[in-house]
């Protein structure tokens, strides 16, 4: 008998919880394929670290982007091998609750608990990123006190405002991690006029990046290929350039945070004064961001104790109380 | 005569198995009860000590969070 799961199918990483043990897998979510025969040769981390590094015939590529599915049945083959990983077979098959972004069409939904369907699950639900992450911070959500949450993953942003296990007010969109990644590429490519691959561009926005300027700031050092003479060049890069080419998308998260705020009813704006904003997702450990959003909104923002596994872990804890929580599924409030 | 006994039987049965359908289905404010509950701080506890900080490498069954990452 399988222990029922639940997966945060993450644009960046998959995290998959089991019933009665815990967090099991915390993977990237990428694959590798051989092109000319479509076979899997690695998933997660190995396939991760293959990005940017492989010949012709393999090809290593994230099948989700904007927190959407862009690749069906490469979705299903990860998802597959995933659950595979964590004991399912075709003998085994377990309920499984899948976190997916607020703002997903129905056919994104279809598409998400089909694959997991066809992966092996023998139920599959959806619940809200922001939902889930509010149960996996540990906030008050039981209570008729304003909570709010915002959770920035690799490819959407979410703002919520939660009281009395429900949703009150709902921002999303599909901007995150990856787009100022994407930036800072941009930014190298057409001020510096070397190319850097996306992995690199992660190293530049964990190293020196920041939202807001911050305190003990470094130049870093940036490898990549000329785009004139194509051989490899070195360049210095500050973090205000970084800034600067990821003004855009830090904007974009903080004008849909208070297009959330502005949506919230009085009596529970009021709250947010004393408890403050909680941010969680791996966008939210970018420098400064949580002082760039408290400084435009006047509002504390405090970043959760669990940032990278609340999604995952609030699922986890649906997936224990099935029984009293199914009513938190996606299309069972509506 | 046996045609009257199944019968009385058979409705028996779908009576007793009517009552506990009705008794099984929580109404809405059973319901909201159960799930606010569940939502507590002390209902979720449990979950959340189950995250426990560990090396990298380790067995991806064994129960803990391997490495962080962003989701």
């Amino acid at each position: 008998m399988a222990r029922d799961l639940a997966i945060d199918l993450g644009t960046a990483n998959t995290l998959v919880y089991m019933k009665g043990r815990g967090i099991v897998l915390n993977e990237p979510s990428v694959i590798a394929l051989n092109r000319q025969t479509g076979e899997v040769l690695a998933t997660g981390r190995e396939a991760w670290q293959m990005i940017g590094r492989t010949p012709g015939y393999i090809v290593a590529v994230r099948p989700l982007r904007g927190g959407a599915i862009t690749d069906f049945e490469i979705t299903e083959r990860m998802i597959r091998l995933l659950l595979q990983r964590v004991g399912v077979s075709r003998f085994t098959r377990p309920k499984v609750v899948i976190c997916v972004p607020s703002a997903i069409t129905e056919v994104e939904r279809r598409a998400v608990t089909d694959a997991a369907r066809r992966a092996g699950a023998a139920d599959a639900n959806l619940i809200e990123q922001p939902m889930a992450a509010a149960i996996g911070a540990d906030l008050p959500i039981d209570e008729p006190v304003g909570n709010m949450v915002i959770d920035i993953g690799g490819g959407t942003s979410e703002t919520a405002v939660i009281s009395l296990g429900g949703i009150v007010a709902l921002e999303a969109v599909r901007v995150g991690s990856f787009d100022i990644d994407a930036a800072i590429q941009n930014f190298v490519r057409r001020e510096h006029g070397i190319a850097i691959g996306e992995r690199t561009a992660e190293e530049i926005k964990v190293a020196i990046g920041s939202a807001d300027p911050t305190p003990d700031e470094n130049q870093a050092e940036i490898r990549g290929r000329d785009l004139m003479t194509g051989l490899p060049k070195t360049v210095l890069l500050t973090p205000e350039e970084v800034r600067f080419a990821i003004e855009d998308v830090v904007s974009s998260i903080v004008s849909s945070v208070i297009r959330c705020l502005s949506k919230a009813p009085p009596e529970l704006s009021q709250d947010f004064l004393v408890r403050g904003m909680y941010l969680v997702g791996g966008g939210g450990l970018l420098r400064g961001l949580a002082e760039r959003i408290e400084r435009e909104t006047e509002v504390p923002v405090r970043m959760s104790n669990v940032p990278l596994e609340a999604v995952v872990l609030g699922a986890g804890h649906v997936i224990e109380h099935y029984e009293a929580l199914k009513g938190m599924f996606m299309g069972a409030r509506r | 005569m046996l045609v009257v006994v199944i019968a009385v039987a058979v409705a028996v049965v779908l009576v007793v198995a009517w009552l506990l359908s009705r008794r099984r289905t929580p109404d809405g404010v059973d319901s909201f009860r159960r799930q606010i509950d569940a939502l507590s701080p002390e209902a979720r506890r449990p979950t959340i000590d189950k995250i426990k900080p560990s090396g990298d490498g380790d067995d991806p069954l064994d129960g803990n969070q391997s490495e962080g990452n962003e989701s």
